[in-house]
């Protein structure tokens, strides 16, 4: 079977700082892999252990997404694909840039997290799936391939729903669908010898979504902390309203 | 102005459609037959799927010109909101929890899981809306009902499961005492009990209790990929207070936080605070409660 999985790579969010009018300091941030892309290349690669063939990943990112692709490589994904040029969180382009790759390589499969850590969008499923004319099925906790069926078990919000689905399809996966594996330093050593495949991309940005501003939420918290004991009363107090 | 709305989910619904009445002209599009909240017209499908839905919204969207199209986040939401961008070429806007058109378009949402929040101005005509947007209510207005009948979907489904549910609604509690790793164990769950019964709240907690550890159902999960709650009083026993919870309490009156950790973040995002163990603090303060 060949799986393509689908990796971003985002800023270290816990490492952002404020600056004095409480707006993000976005520059020069760490960079990690995005926690739901994780859990995308544990379900791929255990697929692959289970059913056979190969993973391939794409990462729409900067230069910099080698760490990521090779934290990818270390897991069990076997080739992969950097193309530069990612700028910001816009999810047209990216599924753009995404799907001109994905038509180039076989696939039987595509996963994806349902929702990356820093925006949230939760709508790359969707764009890929209609742009690729796939089937698709969302916030996956469970995967059984069965010849070219696929079933899959989905969280949603009151239920969970298992469906039935022909290959190929693009199926996003949730975070409780597994833990990430921490691959040990031989394969840590190995993935950094492998093979990158770095490419560049065509497709243009378009200037039209202003930012007013980004910042902190407001915190207008009264941060009164009692230590050693105290506070009880005063805590107290302050509940009695409530009866 | 008119806009289109869809949800599968009736709880959101509601609150989008109070939220747009009297701003704009509302039509719905639902599986629910949500009739007295305000909008024109209420096209009720049933059993739909991302591709028999996206299908009918399109035809309903290119019919009737709407300027605006509002998804509620719900995990069908995010697909056909996925899908509608790419067939209408329309960039879609995720997650907002905040419209304004004065004489353009200003959105708010969260961004980085929560640490800021972007104020954009767009021409965009998508929308996905964050659940808890704003309060339902009904009116006087009564919406007239239209049965959609979808098309055929591509899609089966073979088996569906109702989640756990542990009673009642934590985004209408009053007072909320919350729970996070720092409980220790489920067992431990009736040592808070005695708070929670004095102050006849609801209990909630953090993503690891409810999800990883099922020490609470999934519908107790307060934060970004929670429930957003709005009570007087949360109170949070053993909860860090990483970012991705907070962004569920923000609408909280007043949040007290019980944690043994000094620098917990929690404590730069509370009213009230007290450093200790929360298997010493919380019986005194339950007799506390009890003695007055
Ligand atoms: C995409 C994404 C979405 C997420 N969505 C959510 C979400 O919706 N909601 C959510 O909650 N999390 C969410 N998380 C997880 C979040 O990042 C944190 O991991 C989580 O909130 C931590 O839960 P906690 O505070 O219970 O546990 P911890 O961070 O482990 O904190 C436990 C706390 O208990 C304190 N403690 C221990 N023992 C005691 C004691 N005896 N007395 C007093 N205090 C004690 C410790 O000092 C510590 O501060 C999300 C993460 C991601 C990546
Ligand atoms: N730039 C990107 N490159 C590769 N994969 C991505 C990119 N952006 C998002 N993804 C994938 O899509 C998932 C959902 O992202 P989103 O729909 O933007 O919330 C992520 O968890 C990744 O698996």
């Amino acid at each position: 079977m060949d799986i393509i999985v689908l990796i971003k790579q985002t800023v270290d969010m816990d490492q952002i700082r404020l600056n004095e009018n409480n707006e993000v300091i976005a520059e020069d941030l760490p960079l990690k892999t995005d926690v739901l892309s994780k859990n995308a290349i544990e379900t791929a690669v255990q697929l692959k252990e289970k059913y056979g063939g190969k993973v391939t990943g794409i990462i729409f990112g900067t230069e910099k997404a080698t760490s990521s692709m090779k934290e990818a490589y270390a897991m069990g994904v076997d080739d992969g694909y950097i193309i530069k040029g990612y700028k910001k969180s816009d999810p047209i382009i990216t599924s753009k840039v995404l799907s001109n790759k994905i038509k180039e390589i076989k696939n039987d499969l595509i996963i994806l997290g349902n929702q990356s850590s820093d925006s949230y969008s939760g709508l790359l499923a969707g764009l890929l799936a209609s742009e690729l004319d796939m089937n698709l099925l969302s916030n996956a906790i469970k995967i059984d391939v069965d010849g070219d069926n696929v079933n899959v078990t989905m969280e949603a919000e009151k239920e969970e729903i298992t469906m039935e689905s022909k290959l190929p399809a693009i199926i996003s996966v949730a975070q409780e669908i597994n833990e990430p594996r921490l691959p040990n330093v031989m394969k840590i050593m190995a993935a950094g010898k492998k093979n990158i495949n770095i490419e560049e991309t065509d497709v243009k940005y378009e200037n039209d979504d202003k930012i007013l501003s980004d910042k902190a939420p407001e915190n207008k918290r009264k941060k009164i902390i009692y230590e050693d004991g105290n506070g009880i009363d005063e805590i107290a107090k302050i509940l009695k309203v409530v009866k | 102005m008119r806009c289109l709305i869809f949800s599968d989910d009736a709880d959101n619904l509601k609150e989008i459609i109070s939220y747009f009445y009297k701003k704009m002209d509302i039509d719905v599009f639902c599986n629910s037959e949500v009739l007295d909240y305000g909008a024109n017209n209420v096209y009720k499908y049933n059993d739909g799927f991302s591709d028999n839905i996206s299908e009918y919204l399109i035809e309903l969207y290119n019919k009737n010109k709407y300027d605006y199209i509002f998804i509620s986040s719900t995990n069908l939401g995010r697909q056909i909101a996925g899908i509608l961008s790419d067939k209408l070429n329309e960039k879609c806007m995720p997650e907002i929890f905040s419209f304004e058109n004065d004489y353009k378009v200003v959105t708010k949402r969260f961004f980085y899981g929560g640490k800021s929040v972007l104020t954009e101005e767009t021409d965009f005509k998508i929308f996905t809306v964050a659940p808890g947007i704003y309060e339902a209510k009904k009116v006087d207005k009564r919406s007239n009902l239209i049965d959609a009948k979808l098309k055929n979907s591509r899609y089966k489904i073979l088996s569906k499961k109702k989640k756990n549910t542990g009673g009642n609604d934590i985004t209408k509690a009053k007072v909320i005492v919350s729970i996070g790793r720092g409980l220790g164990s489920k067992e431990n769950i009736e040592k808070v009990m005695p708070l929670v019964d004095a102050l006849h709240g609801e209990i909630a907690g953090s993503r690891p209790v409810c999800l990883d550890y099922k020490w609470l159902s999934e519908d107790k999960q307060v934060g970004l990929s929670g429930k957003k709650v709005k009570p007087d009083f949360y109170i949070a026993l053993g909860i860090s207070g990483q970012i991705q919870h907070l962004a569920g309490i923000r609408n909280a009156k007043t949040i007290i936080a019980i944690n043994k950790d000094k620098n917990a973040p929690i404590f730069e995002e509370c009213d009230y605070g007290i450093v200790g163990d929360l298997f010493t603090v919380v019986p005194k303060l339950v007799d506390k409660l009890k003695n007055n």
